[in-house]
């Protein structure tokens, strides 16, 4: 799986020098959709962390993502009291999870004591107020609403205050780097932070599966599974769920802060509104609820179906534009062009086809792709491919 | 039939800053007129989240699913109310004609979302109600998606810009609305009675079907206990549907209402804004509770009308008071009295 993201760059590239040029253009994600699988994939994985472990829906799990971008945004910018312009990013990383770890401790504290439906309302309540404070605050940009962006130079990931070990990251400010170990590969900016990314979200995805695996992990599935009983077995479910909370929290900040270090900027709409926490839950589901690695492959799912939609790499559209004869494209469409009808409801319409995969997938695959792959093979796919491969082989 | 020359029509908003707030400075008389002012303003919000809100409430006490389609409906309300008024009223049609046909729009979008609505219930979420209360709230979501999207598409086709406002329904509205009439010596905004008016409408409506009709008992009844209605031999299921289908029909007449409003409008949007206050209404009401969720919409109207009006005499310098107060009501009624204002204890396993 890791592999196949670290080749991917390469094999992209390498297919665009052959004849199938126009159909991987078409069909294939691009890297800067890639780019954006790595972050919003690891805020799913977080949300996924704290609503498929132990069951209680984050509604406002948008709060904790906006917290990392916001606090990586402000430092970079000095706008942080107490850190000075330049500190390193990846510093400022991890004090804006810290603080979003913080922020789920006070929210939970008081979110805990609800369950179900009123557990999910609450938090999303929780979001919302700091969503619409964050649009109205005038001391984070001259125009709050559209939120702020990085005015320095580029953060870099990597070990901090060494620049041999650190690579800068952004579409436009990012490193390039030539003629990798003297192997003759060039890589692009953006391949060079999907790389940094890659670094930052791998580590992050070991550390969440090593707390999922530890006794501590088994306590959250005791709890989503059966609350009562874990508690009357002798757990203090509360402070775990908190605890589990925190972490989440922390890991999504994690995401909102690469986000933003790669983007350079933040806007209130991108990062705390509810629609951002819906985006993760779409993913989640889709790949797996309650399996780690579900909501990458639902991130990956999703952006594919988005990349193939927009015209902006090479898409269905423009396939179909090029592709299809004149006299077609101008048939008569309930009073439209069929060329007007492929612009409306191809381009960028994603959310529409991934509206009704989402119903179907609710109501036929509820164990999401990966869920159900692994019911499927009776347990991880690491640990039963060996197994079907060697029956095939005989 | 193309709508696209009529999306060009003159705009006809009025003011959102009230002009006479900001007249209002000193004198024990001006206060207490202000004071009935914004109380005045403030119920006419109230009725219309009253009417966002009354259908999802409706739906939650008997079935217990958090419909989250609610908006996504009350925007399609919105957009088909106006459809109506804009193919049917012209510059010569008369007030009174032009009040008819918003009823006549009404009672139109109402009915045909009522189907949709029951439509949806057997298609979709029958097949699902043995699962988690959570693969509801996903279900109606992905719909509400759909709905939005097709929304788009469909506007998009037609010239008609998605997320600006589309403004001809609201230049249908009767000059009679946009005025300002004296009452007890403050003058209220007009269009603020004609929505406590069909505000008041709706909660009698909706009164008089839970109390004199049989589906009504079976409601009242099915919040209490499901299973012992079943055991009573009651087809819960057919209820499911009617109960359904009607609270599609209510979100739908909150969007109609709102297409007038000019603080609203017709919009994509109107799909998230609608369902996030509706759902502030109905937490503080109490899930499944009519009576909370007169009173909460209420408590609401007016929390936004006074907190708008601190905002426009420049009491407060923070744009975003009204919502971000709206929101804080929802977080600490959860913490203080999770059921709501008047909702039963054990309704959504809090």
């Amino acid at each position: 799986m890791i592999v196949g993201f670290a080749l991917y760059p390469l094999a992209y590239e390498a297919l665009l020098a052959t004849p199938a040029a126009p159909f991987a253009e078409a069909f294939l994600p691009a890297i800067t959709f890639m780019v954006v699988v790595l972050y919003t994939g690891l805020f799913a994985m977080s949300f996924d962390f704290i609503s498929g472990y132990t069951g209680y829906l984050s509604f406002g799990h948008a709060a904790f993502y906006g917290t990392g971008a916001y606090f990586v945004v402000l430092a970079a910018n000095g706008q942080v009291p107490g850190i000075p312009g330049g500190t390193p990013f990846m510093i400022t990383l991890l004090l804006g999870a810290v603080v979003a770890g913080l922020l789920a401790l006070v929210i939970g504290s008081v979110s805990f004591r609800l369950t179900g439906v009123y557990f999910a309302m609450i938090t999303l309540g929780f979001a919302q107020v700091i969503y619409e404070l964050i649009r109205s605050w005038g001391y984070v940009s001259t125009n709050p609403t559209e939120g702020a962006t990085v005015s320095g130079d580029a953060l870099a990931i990597g070990v901090p205050y060494v620049d041999a070990l650190s690579l800068d990251v952004g579409r436009l400010t990012g490193e390039s780097v030539e003629n990798l170990l003297g192997l003759g590969i060039d890589l692009s900016t953006t391949v060079v932070s999907y790389y940094a990314l890659g670094i930052v979200v791998v580590g992050c995805y070991f550390a969440m599966q090593r707390i999922l695996h530890s006794p501590f992990g088994r306590v959250m599935i005791a709890i989503r599974e059966n609350e009562e009983r874990a508690r009357a077995v002798g757990y203090p479910t509360y402070r775990f769920k908190l605890a589990a909370f925190a972490i989440s929290g922390f890991f999504g900040a994690v995401a909102g802060g690469v986000f933003a270090a790669y983007s350079r900027s933040v806007a209130p709409d991108g990062t705390f509104y509810f629609l951002v926490t819906a985006d993760a839950l779409i993913t989640t589901i889709i790949g797996g609820f309650g399996t780690l690695a579900g909501p990458v492959f639902g991130t990956l799912f999703t952006q594919g179906l988005e990349d193939v939609l927009s015209t902006e790499s090479g898409g269905v559209a423009t396939l179909l534009r090029e592709g299809l004869p004149a006299n077609v494209l101008e048939a008569d469409l309930f009073g439209v062009s069929l060329e007007l009808f492929v612009n409306t409801a191809v381009d960028g319409r994603a959310p529409l086809y991934l509206g009704i995969i989402f119903v179907l997938f609710v109501l036929f695959v509820p164990n999401g792709i990966l869920g159900t792959l692994r019911d499927r093979l009776g347990g991880t796919v690491g640990k039963r491919l060996p197994d079907y491969l060697r029956r095939y082989r005989r | 039939m193309s709508l696209a020359p009529l999306a060009g029509a003159a705009p006809q908003i009025a003011s959102l800053v009230d002009p006479g707030a900001l007249l209002a400075t000193g004198g024990a008389v001006d206060g207490l007129r202000t004071a009935a002012r914004v109380l005045a303003e403030g119920i006419g919000k109230g009725a219309v989240y009253f009417t966002i809100a009354v259908g999802l409430t409706l739906v939650f006490g008997l079935m217990g699913v958090l419909n989250f389609a609610h908006g996504a409906v009350a925007m399609v309300g919105a957009y088909l109310g106006g459809l109506v008024l804009v193919l049917v009223v012209g510059a010569n049609t008369g007030t009174l004609a032009t009040i008819l046909v918003f009823f006549v729009a009404l009672a139109l979008v109402f009915a045909v979302t009522t189907a949709a609505g029951s439509a949806m219930e057997v298609a979709l979420i029958r097949p699902i109600y043995d699962r988690t209360p959570t693969y509801q709230i996903l279900l109606t979501f992905g719909v509400s998606l759909i709905i939005e999207e097709v929304a788009r598409i469909v506007l998009t086709l037609r010239g008609i810009q998605p997320n600006p406002q589309w403004q001809a329904p609201m230049g249908t509205a009767p000059d009679v609305l946009l005025g300002r009439t004296e009452l007890f010596g403050v003058g209220v905004r007009r269009l603020y009675l004609f929505e406590v008016a069909i505000g008041a409408l709706v909660a009698v409506a909706v009164w008089a079907f839970l109390t004199k009709t049989l589906y009504g008992l079976y409601i009242r009844a099915g919040s209490e206990d499901t299973e012992m209605v079943q055991a009573l031999g009651i087809d819960v299921r057919q209820a499911f549907t009617v109960v359904f289908g009607v609270g599609t029909g209510l979100a739908a007449v909150g969007g109609v209402l709102l297409m007038w409003d000019p603080i609203w409008g017709p919009s994509v949007l109107l799909s998230i804004d609608v369902l996030l206050y509706a759902f502030v209404v109905v937490i503080i009401g109490g899930l499944g509770s009519f009576t909370g969720t007169l009173v909460a919409a209420g408590i609401v109207g007016i929390a936004d009308s006074v907190t708008t009006w601190l905002f426009t005499t420049g009491i407060v310098t923070f744009p975003g008071l009204s919502e971000v107060t709206i929101f804080l009501l929802l977080v600490v009624m959860l913490i203080i009295r999770p059921q709501g204002l008047y909702g039963v204890e054990e309704v959504g396993g809090h």
